[in-house]
């Protein structure tokens, strides 16, 4: 069917190809900005990239999602955001790139009030990992990993650029997956694409929602290891989901517990093992003992 | 019409072929043009059809009789007048014709007296010859302006009728006899017969007959139905050839039930102002015709297969009423024959019938596409209203073809145009629905993934919503495409040409070769259909959506 000749009517159909204007540049140097006193104290003046001040989420028949959180992250850390399901975690990654909004508080994202920005802008300057991937399967690997370049107007040439310096840098070879399609690799190599798809343009923040959830256990630990140096290597801010406590040890500079829309603990890993806040923060340190990852 | 609606087809084609780019928006806006433009073509072409006044329009009914008057008058008028005849012949039933005529989609057509004061002014029947004639003509001019010019000399009633075997076996000669045996007959009657006043319904009332079992049948299939003993009894009509050749014996109204059912040609009285020449012409037929030359000329066409045209010239001939050089080259076509052969020589009309098939039907689906597609898109976006909305049009399927056919006439004539928009209503549901719940469950999750990394609404559609829902709704189409390919049968019914025709004319004159010659190639033409829009499906399918090799 390839060899039919209006592909190119097709992929114009399919919005495959380039070319949308650029309204904003992703790499003006982000605003620095004032923080709340008590909070500034605690992390040693460090700039943060995300901050939330009095947040709260309430769904319409009243219930709080979140409730009225204080809670912040600094560049270039990796924040873990652990809880059980229904604790609020994903909700509030949501509240950060604006797929959802509070119905109380400011989220503020490099010093700037998240509800004063573009959604749009706002979302491509925020990588995004979902669980699954979220790969588009009618894309090739190529199309999909240039998807922020290409709507924010990259050139074509700096595009491939950008393909061929991230997927390596992902373990995963250019030359042999660029021109597949996601149904023809494994789990975990979708990840990783997924992965390198969040970090194309650059973004100063990555967000991930349980990236490695739903992968066998020698493919999570793999790519663990690989998110390890890589972190290391970009120095991004990262907020990642996880249910698992030895995930958010292992990939977290610092954790967040939340529990039913409130937050139990804010600390690293050493923090939360020599000083648990709440019973329900020491519990999971109990559990975290006797099944060590 | 249809040149109309083509061209509005090709200004959109032509537009879709440059395919615009995101970037360029007048272009996106010279298709909308484009579209609107076409929009207003198809409305203005809604308006009701003007034909040149020199041209008149000649209608019958879907029978062989009505066909035969019909030519008769057309052929008169062509060698007696300068006017120009065009042929509406086959329409389906009294209430699509004088629709018609009413409307002015047709100018004159034969009726009966009995049906016009039974049927269409809906008053009980009357019985004696002449006041219903007066009675209708009075009515009719004052209610329409719609002439009934005089009658043609024959009546063609109503009757009961058996073979003669069984009658004299039975003992039976008038109807008031058979009460007696009618608990142990099997009657198979007409579907028109049945429903009507002046048959089943008054007639079992005013004798008090009950039958063992009552049969709907189409009406020319029952003659071979007695044959078998399946059927005992039949609704005739007097003038129905065949009576002599399979020797039936009509049992008298002795209570005088059925009205008179005098054949004469009835014309709009607007047409007969503007050309009073056509009121003289066809006062010519005045009582020329006497029932059993009416009975040898139905017979001539029903058991002798001689086209109608043929017969009705030859009829005018010996009224003296055309002359010699009138004449066309005429073939019998020998119906016996066994079906290849005798689909071979039939190939050039099946040509011709398979392309206005294919015309009307691709016109129905490909309007069906314009309105159904776009329709989905929006509901996609507003769905509270949508299961209403798509409830609604799945309602349109539901009404039977022949209805639907006979509502449009009012509005759309006769013709290709009338049919075309019934196929577009058929073919609209299917597509929709797939549109609708093909975006609506298009992978959310790679949706939401879109979203995320900030694309906007409409980007989102067009590159993951619209191509993820592409084999969905092609699937759709497909569906509505067999549909419309199977329903463009019925067009025959208001004289739209097509395949069915010949099945229509097969099934009047009970010919199996005729209704195959239109059956084969449209089931022919189903499967190709499908088979292309198998190929269409598998090219739009996304090519990551394949199944990995």
């Amino acid at each position: 069917m390839a060899s039919l000749p209006s592909r190119t009517l097709l992929s114009w159909l399919w919005g495959v190809p380039q070319q949308v204007h650029q309204d904003d540049d992703a790499s003006s140097s982000p605003q620095r900005f004032s923080v709340t006193p008590r909070i500034k104290e605690l992390v040693h003046m460090k700039p943060w990239a995300i901050e939330t001040q009095h947040v709260s989420k309430q769904f319409p028949n009243g219930a709080y999602a979140l409730r009225d959180i204080e809670w912040g992250v600094q560049e270039g850390e990796t924040m873990a955001l652990i809880g059980e399901s229904g604790s609020g975690k994903t909700t509030l990654l949501r509240l950060l790139n604006r797929l959802a909004e509070p119905t109380d508080g400011i989220v503020f994202i490099q010093g700037k009030p998240a509800c004063s920005q573009d959604p749009i802008q706002l979302r491509r300057r925020l990588g995004y990992v979902p669980q699954d991937g979220g790969l588009f399967p009618h894309w090739t690997i190529n199309q999909n990993v240039c998807l922020v370049p290409q709507l924010l107007g990259w050139t074509p040439i700096r595009q491939l650029e950008q393909v061929t310096k991230l997927l390596p840098l992902l373990n995963l070879d250019p030359a042999q997956i660029a021109e597949r399609y996601p149904t023809e690799l494994s789990g975990g190599q979708r990840q990783r694409v997924a992965v390198a798809r969040a970090l194309a343009a650059d973004p100063p923040i990555v967000l991930l929602d349980e990236p490695f959830g739903a992968l066998d256990p020698l493919t999570r630990h793999d790519l663990q290891d690989q998110f390890l140096s890589l972190k290391t290597r970009l120095q991004k801010t990262m907020v990642l989901i996880t249910h698992d406590m030895s995930e958010a040890f292992r990939l977290g500079d610092r954790i967040t517990i939340l529990k039913e829309g409130h937050i139990h603990q804010i600390g690293t890993p050493q923090e939360l093992l020599h000083s648990p806040a709440t019973p329900y923060v020491d519990s999971l340190i109990q559990h975290y003992h006797a099944h060590p990852g | 019409m249809s040149i109309r609606l083509f061209s509005i087809i090709t200004l959109i084609q032509g537009d879709k072929k440059e395919m615009p780019t995101p970037r360029s928006r007048q272009r996106t806006g010279r298709i909308f043009t484009g579209i609107m433009v076409g929009l207003l073509g198809l409305l203005s072409s809604l308006s009701l059809p003007a034909w040149p006044s020199d041209t008149i329009v000649v209608g019958s009914k879907n029978f062989m009789e009505s066909r035969l008057l019909a030519e008769m008058f057309a052929q008169l008028i062509e060698a007696r007048t300068e006017l120009t005849v065009t042929r509406r012949l086959g329409l389906a039933g009294t209430q699509v014709c004088f629709e018609a005529l009413r409307t002015g989609a047709i100018d004159l057509y034969p009726e009966y007296t009995g049906t016009g004061l039974v049927t269409i002014l809906n008053e009980p029947p009357m019985h004696d010859r002449v006041s219903v004639l007066n009675h209708v003509r009075k009515e009719f001019l004052h209610r329409w302006d719609i002439w009934w010019m005089a009658p043609l000399g024959f009546e063609n009633s109503y009757a009961l009728a058996l073979r003669r075997d069984r009658a004299q076996t039975l003992g039976l000669r008038t109807i008031s006899d058979l009460v007696r045996v009618a608990p142990q007959l099997k009657a198979g009657f007409g579907y028109e017969f049945i429903q009507r006043q002046d048959g089943l319904v008054g007639l079992t009332e005013s004798y008090g007959l009950q039958f063992q079992n009552v049969i709907g049948m189409q009406q020319t299939l029952k003659y071979q139905a007695t044959d078998k003993g399946d059927i005992d009894l039949l609704d005739v009509y007097t003038t129905d050839g065949r009576l002599a050749v399979y020797d039936f014996v009509v049992l008298e109204d002795d209570h005088h039930f059925f009205p008179p059912y005098e054949a004469a040609a009835l014309v709009r009285g607007k047409i007969l102002k503007r050309h009073p020449e056509l009121g003289n012409v066809i006062s010519l037929l005045t009582n020329a015709v006497d029932p059993p030359r009416m009975r040898e000329l139905n017979l001539r066409i029903q058991e002798q297969g001689e086209l109608v045209s043929q017969v009705a010239h030859d009829a005018l001939r010996t009224l003296d009423l055309v002359g010699d050089n009138h004449v066309r080259s005429v073939t019998i076509v020998e119906s016996s024959d066994s079906f290849l052969p005798y689909l071979w020589s039939k190939r050039s009309d099946l040509t011709m019938r398979t392309g206005e098939h294919l015309g009307l039907s691709g016109l129905g689906l490909f309007l069906g596409i314009l309105i159904a597609i776009p329709l989905g898109l929006i509901l996609e976006q507003w769905r509270k209203g949508a299961e209403t909305i798509i409830r609604i049009v799945g309602m349109l399927q539901t009404i039977p073809s022949i209805a639907l056919l006979a509502f449009m006439i009012p509005i759309f004539g006769v013709g290709a145009l009338p049919a075309i928009m019934a196929l577009w209503m058929y073919s609209l549901f299917p597509i929709l629905r797939n549109t609708y719940s093909g975006l609506r469950d298009a992978a959310p999750n790679v949706v939401e993934t879109g979203r995320a990394l900030g694309m906007t609404e409409w980007q989102i559609l067009r590159a993951i919503r619209l191509p993820l829902a592409a084999p969905t709704i092609m699937a759709g189409i497909r569906t509505s495409a067999i549909w419309t390919v199977g329903t463009a049968t019925l067009a025959a019914f208001i004289g739209a040409g097509g395949l069915g025709v010949p099945i229509v004319a097969g099934l009047q004159l009970a010919d199996t070769n005729l209704i195959l010659s239109g059956a084969l190639p449209a089931t022919v033409l189903a499967l190709t259909v499908d088979g292309f829009l198998g190929r269409v499906e598998q090219w739009v399918r996304p090519r990551g959506l394949e199944p990995v090799r």
